[in-house]
């Protein structure tokens, strides 16, 4: 039995900030509050990556915040999804250049929606997680990483040891 | 046989009958928050999303006892619904609860272990009190059966108000809701024990709390003895009053809830043991 | 018969002896041989015995037992004078002078001295087949000991000469032979407490020695007032027989003053607890399978005369608080051993309460008590020993590596404390508990069972706390190995652990017909009554009580068999994670959660205290 259209009513969403100023952060929890209610929507705002489907990411990936990010990732089930909120997550924003920021998030995961604007509204950030859901529910079960600072999953004896997927920090060339 | 029917049908559906009430619960709780709230089948859209996740486990120790914490839970509910014995039924769910701790502990994961603390104190808290109006109930009617209430002349409302207060007093701590969700704290230790739990494990503990919510709510429907009516209407009420104690009131830490626990629910209940004792002889 | 029951008390004699004679490979054979014979005896004494049996010994043995009376009390003299402790001292004066008093007046005892009941039998087979387990264990402990070839002899044979110490105890009638058995027992603890020598062990001894003199202080002067009321000689028989006469409630409440401070009930809880720098063979022997259940026999020899009285009254409101104190104080310790020896205590006043209460339920449930924590705290200790030589550390908080580096002992260990929470102790017994002194009490004393039942509420919850702390320290697993391999230990430890095993599942699983058939007649011949026992379909009746018996099973299978599995279960094609710590990729190692209770404990010792002094107040009145 396909269950694949239970993933877009039951969305459940792990919110991380990698190193933002905290305007995107106030504008998805304004989404919770009863003006936009995306509790709705079966959103729960789970503090948990095992038990949520949507990582809303915020902010853009600084050298000390991106291996937690990475982490975070790994430790998420599959099917899931990333929604990079704002234009710093996607781009690096108004941060861009600085000497700890690396810029947008997906140089080390891969993101399915972009939701752009500085201090991205409630509204915006509503219409992407909807569009994510659509991507998620055509979704496999395979098995997703990052995309820097990964290693390999050791199989062991039948079953995949993911404990150390978060790799070490690679070199890129010309740094 | 057709005695056995009802009970039977309850424990099959009971799952069923605890993922209602979550579910309406949460549209209450949306309510009172001047929100609209999730339609009524969101549990069980919930359960059937996490079916549907890739499996995955911190080790097969910790899975294993949350497994079975849902399954000795049902079974506490399962012995309550045929008539059993109180205190056997409290033991039960106190062992059920003690799994649900063990594999709190058995992970090397600090949320989970202070989880797994705030648990065994809360089940501190909330057991003598409830050992203590079992022991009411047992001198009222004369057995420790859950059957026998049903017996009983008057709802025991009558009979034992005190004891129907100090129930009041426990019972968001056995639901894990504010003021004394200190087990569950989830913006302290984000969800406490049920953290490392994830998909179809997660389902476990996801339904073992609507379980919980039958197993409470059955208790409160015991006041109301053989009159159906009355023990429905007090099953609301009690519904009604969790839910709003839970939206208004702030977490305390657990020295406070221990504190109030002992201090008061458990001198109310010692209370109402005495008067029991001098009103029958 | 009575060739058994002597045999009992003259075989552990000679071998103690000989133990210290004859070489390594022979005295390990002799041990292991007198075990086997012991718990045979006691076994077939236990099955065969129905009717009280009644004995005397020749009448020079009188005079051999007051002149060993004497030497002995010269002897603790010797030792107050070499340690200078004027504590033990001044209980020594006080106790020859006592005894030098009693000697002028006391009659001539008649031919019966010993008297050999079911409860003696029962424990008879209780001592025995523990003593029998510990001694073979002690033989691998001792090896690894530090001392000399000689000491560990020593501690053998000290070991043996106590078991038939501990059955005289059990088999005597008369009380002033039973002071003597007593005070000898005092010894065994002093010297095996003693034994490493160190600082610690020499003052944790010479508090054992006089907080115990102060109990057998106590048997004296109830033998005194047992001559001055005209009771006739001084027996236990004799005072049963004097139940209702007036000033009966003074002897009564002295005996169990002695029970008292033989239990470790509060205040008098320090030398149980200092006893446990002892080597851990005497930890479980002495103080919590053999020598501290003299005090519940004793109340249980008691409970027809004590039942309903004043003084029953003060003991049960003593116990209660000793039992949620006792709690408390466990849950702020860290030393394994003495969290165990504050849950000795706990559980000692639950049975010591139920033999105060004296109904029938409560002696059948006071019986079985005493039998499966006989057997699940010697476990206990004895895995504690195995911590202590094999794992080297002696402190609860590191037991959290012991699920990976040791299985099978985290096993056992678990496996015992489990029997602690289970049935037939947990429900039943709180159950039963509750019901008899609501049923009992509730006649003339309302306030004080509904005192009983809170305490024995609360107790029990804060037990359950203590054994979610020990029982998530054991089963704490990093997650980064799979496969359970179980480690390699000496085979004497295996061998007696396989033993304790197997008695502790086997009585479990067969408690129904154990209470039925073999503790419901010790009761009913300790109180004299008949007490109907049944098994019908699937529910066990005693007396006016039932109990179902398929859901306690079911509990059976779902808690233990659930952690046991949990060892060994594994979910194949599933993926393993990390757990989430914010993504930080630090590892964590844990420790467990403590209360200090040092602000409440001066309290403990203040109320103890107070309700001693009640007992002896509401006796003279």
């Amino acid at each position: 039995m396909k269950l694949n259209s239970f993933r877009k009513k039951s969305p459940w969403i792990l919110h991380y900030n990698a190193g933002g100023c905290n305007g995107c952060d106030i504008e998805i929890l304004a989404c919770l509050a009863p003006k936009y209610d995306i509790e709705r929507f079966g959103m729960i705002n789970t503090g948990n990556p095992k038990q949520s489907d949507i990582l809303l990411v915020t902010g853009p990936v600084t050298k000390r915040s991106r291996e937690r990010l990475v982490e975070i990732y790994a430790q998420m089930p599959e099917p899931k999804v990333v929604v990079s909120c704002g234009s710093c997550a996607s781009t690096g924003g108004i941060f861009r250049g600085m000497y700890n920021c690396e810029g947008g998030i997906d140089q080390y995961i891969p993101v399915d929606v972009y939701v752009c604007g500085c201090g991205a509204r409630p509204e915006q950030i509503i219409d992407g997680v909807v569009q994510a859901l659509a991507i998620l529910e055509k979704k496999t079960k395979e098995l997703e990483q990052s995309v820097r600072l990964k290693k390999e999953p050791v199989m062991e004896g039948g079953q995949l040891n993911r404990r150390n997927i978060a790799g070490e920090i690679i070199k890129l060339p010309g740094q | 046989m057709n005695g056995l029917l009802v009970p039977v049908l309850l424990i099959l559906f009971a799952p069923l009958l605890g993922g209602l009430a979550y579910g309406f619960e949460r549209i209450i709780r949306a309510r009172m928050q001047r929100r609209t709230g999730p339609p009524l089948l969101q549990p069980f859209y919930d359960f059937l999303k996490l079916a549907d996740k890739r499996k995955m486990i911190v080790h097969s120790t910790h899975a294993f006892l949350g497994i079975m914490h849902f399954l000795s839970l049902w079974f506490a509910l399962a012995v309550l619904f045929l008539g059993g014995d109180l205190i056997l039924v409290i033991f039960l769910h106190l062992l059920s609860t003690s799994l649900l701790i063990l594999s709190g502990y058995s992970t090397r994961s600090i949320f989970s272990h202070l989880g797994a603390n705030r648990t065994a104190i809360s089940v501190l808290a909330y057991e003598p009190v409830l050992i203590l109006i079992a022991v009411s109930v047992f001198i009222l009617t004369g057995s420790f059966d859950s059957a026998s209430i049903f017996s009983y002349s008057q709802p025991l409302l009558f009979k034992m108000p005190l004891a129907f207060v100090a129930l009041l007093m426990i019972l968001p701590i056995k639901l894990k809701k504010s003021p004394f969700d200190v087990a569950e704290a989830h913006q302290e230790i984000t969800g406490g024990v049920e953290l490392e739990f994830s998909g179809i494990f997660f389902e476990a503990i996801y339904t073992a709390k609507w379980l919980d919510y039958v197993f409470c709510y059955t208790l409160v429907y015991l006041f109301g003895a053989n009159n159906p009516f009355m023990g429905l209407a007090l099953v609301i009420f009690a519904f009604l009053y969790v839910n709003a104690l839970d939206n208004s009131s702030a977490r305390v830490n657990y020295k406070q809830m221990l504190r109030f626990s002992l201090m008061v629910a458990l001198p109310v209940a010692f209370i109402n043991l005495l008067i029991t004792i001098l009103h029958l002889s | 018969m009575y060739l058994f029951v002597i045999s009992l008390f003259i075989v552990p004699v000679i071998v103690s002896g000989l133990i210290l004679l004859l070489p390594k490979a022979m005295s390990r054979m002799l041990v292991i041989a007198t075990s086997v014979i012991l718990s045979g005896i006691s076994l077939y004494l236990f099955i065969a015995l129905n009717e009280p049996y009644y004995f005397g010994i020749p009448h020079y043995m009188n005079d051999i037992i007051t002149a060993a009376d004497i030497l002995l009390l010269l002897f603790f003299g010797w030792i107050a004078i070499r340690r200078k402790s004027w504590l033990v001292g001044i209980m020594t004066v006080l106790q020859l002078g006592a005894l030098s008093y009693l000697i002028t007046i006391m009659p001539v005892a008649d031919g019966r001295q010993f008297m050999v009941d079911k409860l003696s039998t029962f424990m008879f087979l209780l001592i025995n087949v523990i003593s029998s387990i510990i001694a073979i264990y002690s033989l691998q402990y001792i090896d690894d000991e530090n001392c000399s070839v000689f000491r560990k002899k020593y501690f053998l044979s000290i070991l043996f000469w106590f078991i038939a110490v501990m059955n005289l105890v059990v088999s005597s009638d008369n009380l002033e032979y039973f002071f003597l058995f007593f005070e000898l027992t005092t010894l065994a603890s002093f010297l095996l407490i003693g034994f490493r020598k160190d600082e610690p062990s020499v003052k944790n001894a010479l508090t054992a020695l006089w907080m115990n003199q102060i109990g057998g202080l106590a048997i004296l002067v109830a033998i005194f007032f047992n001559m001055y009321y005209g009771y006739g000689s001084a027996t236990f028989t004799n005072l049963l027989a004097h139940s209702s006469a007036p000033g009966i409630l003074l002897p009564l409440a002295l005996l169990s003053v002695a029970a008292l401070i033989k239990g470790a009930q509060m205040p008098f809880s320090k030398w149980l607890l200092g006893a446990m720098v002892a080597p851990t063979p005497v930890s479980a022997l002495l103080h919590s399978s053999t020598m501290v259940k003299i005090a519940p026999f004793i109340i249980l020899r008691l409970s027809p005369a004590l039942k309903d009285t004043p003084v029953a009254s003060v003991v049960i409101a003593l116990t209660g608080f000793v039992f949620v104190a006792a709690a408390i104080a466990a849950l702020s310790q860290d030393n394994f051993k003495r969290i165990l020896a504050h849950s000795t205590i706990a559980l000692l006043a639950l049975m010591i309460m139920m033999g105060a209460v004296g109904s029938p339920v409560t002696i059948v449930a006071a019986l079985t008590l005493i039998f499966f924590h006989g057997i699940s705290k010697c476990m206990l200790f004895l895995n504690a020993g195995i911590l202590e030589k094999l794992f080297h550390f002696k402190q609860a908080s590191d037991m959290d590596k012991l699920a990976e580096t040791g299985p099978f002992t985290s096993l056992v260990i678990t496996i015992g404390f489990m029997s602690l929470l289970l049935p037939p102790f947990g429900a039943f017994i709180g159950k039963w508990f509750s019901i008899e002194t609501m049923g009992t009490l509730a006649l003339h004393q309302k306030l004080l069972g509904a005192l009983v039942v809170t305490s024995i509420a609360c107790g029990g919850a804060l037990l359950s706390l203590l054994y979610f702390k020990v029982l998530g320290l054991l089963i704490a697993r990093t997650g980064n190995q799979d496969v359970v391999k179980f480690e390699k230990s000496k085979p004497l430890y295996n061998g007696t652990m396989y033993i304790l095993l197997a008695l502790i599942i086997g009585s479990v699983l067969s408690f129904p017909f154990l209470m039925s058939n073999y503790f419901a007649p010790v009761a009913s011949q300790t109180l004299g009554l008949s007490i109907a026992v049944a098994i019908e379909g699937w529910k066990l009746h005693i007396a006016s009580m039932t109990l179902s018996i398929v859901p306690l099973l079911i509990a059976f299978f779902l808690l233990p068999v659930t952690i046991l599995l949990g060892m060994f279960v594994r979910f194949k094609n599933v993926d393993r994670v990390k757990e989430y710590m914010c993504g930080e990729k630090i590892s964590y190692s844990f420790s467990s959660f403590y209360f200090s209770t040092d602000k409440a404990t001066p309290y403990f010792s203040i109320i103890g205290i107070l309700f001693f002094v009640a007992l002896l107040v509401i006796a003279v009145l």
